[in-house]
């Protein structure tokens, strides 16, 4: 019995380690590509460089004249910060309204939300590119966060799920007490939903730092160009050049989602639970 | 009494107007003047976007005689924002009316009529969900459902191809859904893509969805020690940006790139994977990097759920004699698959959808036989090249309704059976 619990010790942890090698070699992969002192991926001995040196970094932030990733940097964090501000006060103000009130609209809305998401997400990202360009609201990073914001409101679920927790009588005293239902928002809710807040503000950050397909349609000049877009025009001579700009992307969010993934687990069965 | 009613029926005929006669001076007001701002819009340009929205022009621009023309897209467009301001101001007009019927019954009882900055407070806290919504839901109409009934409208257009301002769009009924269904060059493509769509879409949540499991159960087994440790892997997976595990796995795929170093190193001839030609080399790829970056998330999901299971229930099962296998086919798989049912959906209808792969691993290919698209597109692939790269606006409009209406049927059907969503509040 003894030797059979310790061979089936022995066959998991074998799995375990292989299964771990299967995520972690791309990664680690891409992070040794990014200290490679040559640029293009055809001076590789299969996944490992020649030579290794910090010569990519520093050319990431001083060779911009083809590809000026500072300013795409730039661009990113702009667009990050406010879609994340505007982002958590919608999706947490449709959040707590729609776990906390019963009202003749309520259901409509919720089914409402419902069909809208079962559009595929490009058809309407195809008409806003139609309406965007018509408008001449092409190339302006400000259309970039109203797009993100105004849509956040549509993935409350997950923020209702977390109010649903709440218990309604600690309302009810409060409403006793005679606060009004502002002041219940302020100073009963909100001090509640710290943990909430935070995974809100980090999944709307981490989602417009990360996106690809908005940015690509609605940016064409070079000089606005996220650093998604910016990397997808690196080709394979380019490849330690792409590799550290990606580094430099995913190091911010991975630490955010490490630190989280607390949060993730429960964000995530409880989404699941709720629809 | 009878002057009092005479007051309410102003407001039914000017909104603000009985307000104003009640003594409600600057509620009043607020109202009569988003009915003036109406009234103006009206005659400065709502009647005519009204109209445009039904004729979508009738004059076609001509640079060379400098006849500015009508832009049918732009009047589209003004005609729906019209509709929508339209239903703004009746919810405006019944808000008044109910307004007014208060203010009513409060004068009849004899008592005072509350203030402008009274009845603001005491709106803000009894309809507090009105004002918490009211810019979600201003945000969500303008930036999603305007939109889709934009596109959905653009369906029974003949907008795109050649047909784009300056020259004028027309309503063309059901042809666009006809040319799909008929057209052999564009209805071979539709076929063929649909069903390499549904064998990936069902393909690729089995493999996530049970490779998902499988490793939760390995993680939750008694003999692994550092859980935390082993479970970084896959979470760093998760969490570097998808865009960026895509490109790097064309690199790693590419020509240059080391899978084709080692194949070149052992004396065989380099393998174009992502190639025009490449088949289902391409597809199983993109199957196996879409498990990487999807594995990790469902993962975390069984982890939860086999959290929450009763431990009594294995006991007692191995009281009774229950094998391993037994236990895990006949307790874990049920109580897992029952419930995952819902993400199952939701993760069948992602993965319907899924943009990304193709696109990142060999998007831009056309194939000879197939009308602007590859053997791995999807239908949003092949939408994207449609409407994005081609301007076919029209027939892309035409083949994202047919995925709204495949996906939604899924999906629907599954809501309807799942508890969750009908017993919402059986925990509170």
């Amino acid at each position: 019995m003894r030797k059979e619990r310790l061979s089936e010790a022995v066959i998991t942890h074998i799995v375990l380690i292989i299964v771990s090698f299967v995520f972690f070699f791309p990664v680690l992969w891409l992070v040794l590509a990014s200290f490679s002192a040559s640029g293009s991926i055809y001076d590789y001995e299969g996944f490992f460089p020649q030579s290794y040196s910090l010569g990519t970094y520093i050319k990431l932030f001083s060779d911009t004249q083809m590809y000026d990733y500072p300013s795409w940097l730039r661009n990113t964090l702009f667009v990050a910060v406010f879609s994340c501000v505007l982002s958590t006060v919608l999706v947490i103000l449709t959040a707590y309204t729609m776990s906390r009130f019963r009202f003749k609209m309520r259901k409509p809305l919720m089914k409402t939300t419902l069909v809208l998401s079962m559009f595929p997400s490009f058809m309407g990202m195809t008409a806003v590119y139609l309406i965007m360009i018509n408008f001449n609201l092409i190339n302006n990073l400000w259309s970039l966060i109203l797009v993100y914001s105004a849509g956040a409101p549509m993935g409350y679920l997950v923020q209702k799920g977390y109010f649903d927790t709440i218990s309604n009588s600690i309302y009810e005293a409060a409403r006793i007490d005679g606060a009004s239902n502002p002041t219940i928002f302020w100073k009963v809710t909100m001090p509640l939903s710290k943990p909430i807040l935070v995974y809100t503000a980090l999944t709307s950050f981490a989602w417009p730092w990360s996106d690809f397909i908005l940015p690509n349609m609605l940016l064409k000049n070079r000089d606005l160009w996220t650093v998604a877009v910016g990397l997808t025009h690196l080709g394979e001579t380019e490849f330690s050049r792409f590799a550290a700009g990606a580094i430099f992307i995913a190091v911010p969010i991975v630490i955010l989602y490490f630190s989280l993934s607390r949060f993730l687990v429960a964000g995530v069965s409880d989404g699941a639970v709720k629809q | 009494m009878k002057s009092t009613n005479v007051k309410t029926k102003c407001s039914y005929v000017v909104m603000g107007l009985g307000q104003f006669l009640y003594g409600q001076r600057i509620k009043g007001l607020l109202y009569m003047a988003v009915l003036g701002l109406y009234i103006w819009y009206l005659f400065s340009a709502g009647i005519t976007d009204i109209v445009g929205f039904f004729t979508l022009g009738t004059v076609e621009g001509d640079p060379w005689l400098g006849v500015a023309g009508d832009d049918s897209i732009i009047m589209m467009l003004k005609g729906i924002l019209s509709f929508l301001i339209l239903i703004a101001v009746i919810v405006f007009y019944f808000s008044n009316i109910r307004d007014i019927k208060n203010t009513e019954k409060l004068v009849e009882q004899g008592k005072p009529v509350p203030g402008f900055y009274a009845s603001l407070l005491s709106f803000v806290d009894k309809k507090f969900y009105v004002v918490a919504l009211f810019l979600p839901v201003v945000g969500v109409a303008v930036f999603n459902i305007l939109p889709i009934i934009f596109m959905i409208l653009i369906a029974f257009t003949n907008y795109g191809g050649d047909i784009v301002p300056p020259k004028l769009v027309d309503w063309v009924g059901l042809s666009n859904f006809a040319q799909i269904l008929s057209l052999s060059g564009i209805k071979d493509t539709f076929v063929r893509i649909l069903g390499w769509n549904i064998i990936w879409a069902v393909s690729a949540t089995i493999i996530n969805y049970f490779g998902g499991l499988f490793l939760a159960l390995l993680l939750n087994k008694k003999c692994v020690k550092g859980k935390t440790f082993w479970r970084a892997f896959p979470i760093l997976a998760y969490a570097v940006p998808g865009f960026i595990t895509l490109l790097g796995f064309k690199f790693m795929f590419s020509y240059g790139g080391p899978i084709n170093y080692y194949l070149k190193a052992f004396g065989l001839q380099a393998v174009g994977f992502l190639d025009i030609d490449a088949g289902w080399k391409a597809r199983i790829i993109g199957l196996l990097v879409n498990a990487w970056i999807s594995i990790p998330t469902s993962m975390l999901l069984a982890t939860g759920i086999l959290s929450n299971m009763n431990n009594e229930l294995y006991e007692a099962a191995s009281l009774d004699g229950a094998g391993r296998w037994k236990q895990f086919t006949k307790l874990t798989l049920p109580f897992v698959v029952f419930s995952t049912t819902p993400t199952l959906i939701t993760s069948f209808v992602g993965n319907f959808n899924n943009f990304g792969v193709f696109y990142f691993l060999r998007g831009g290919l056309y194939l000879d036989d197939y009308f602007l698209a590859s053997d791995t597109d999807l239908l949003i692939n092949w939408l994207y090249n449609l409407s994005i790269d081609n301007n076919y606006y029209g027939i892309g409009a035409a083949v994202s309704l047919i995925i709204f209406i495949i996906t939604s049927v899924i999906s629907l059907t599954a809501y309807v059976n799942s508890s969750a969503f009908k017993k919402e509040d059986t925990f509170r």
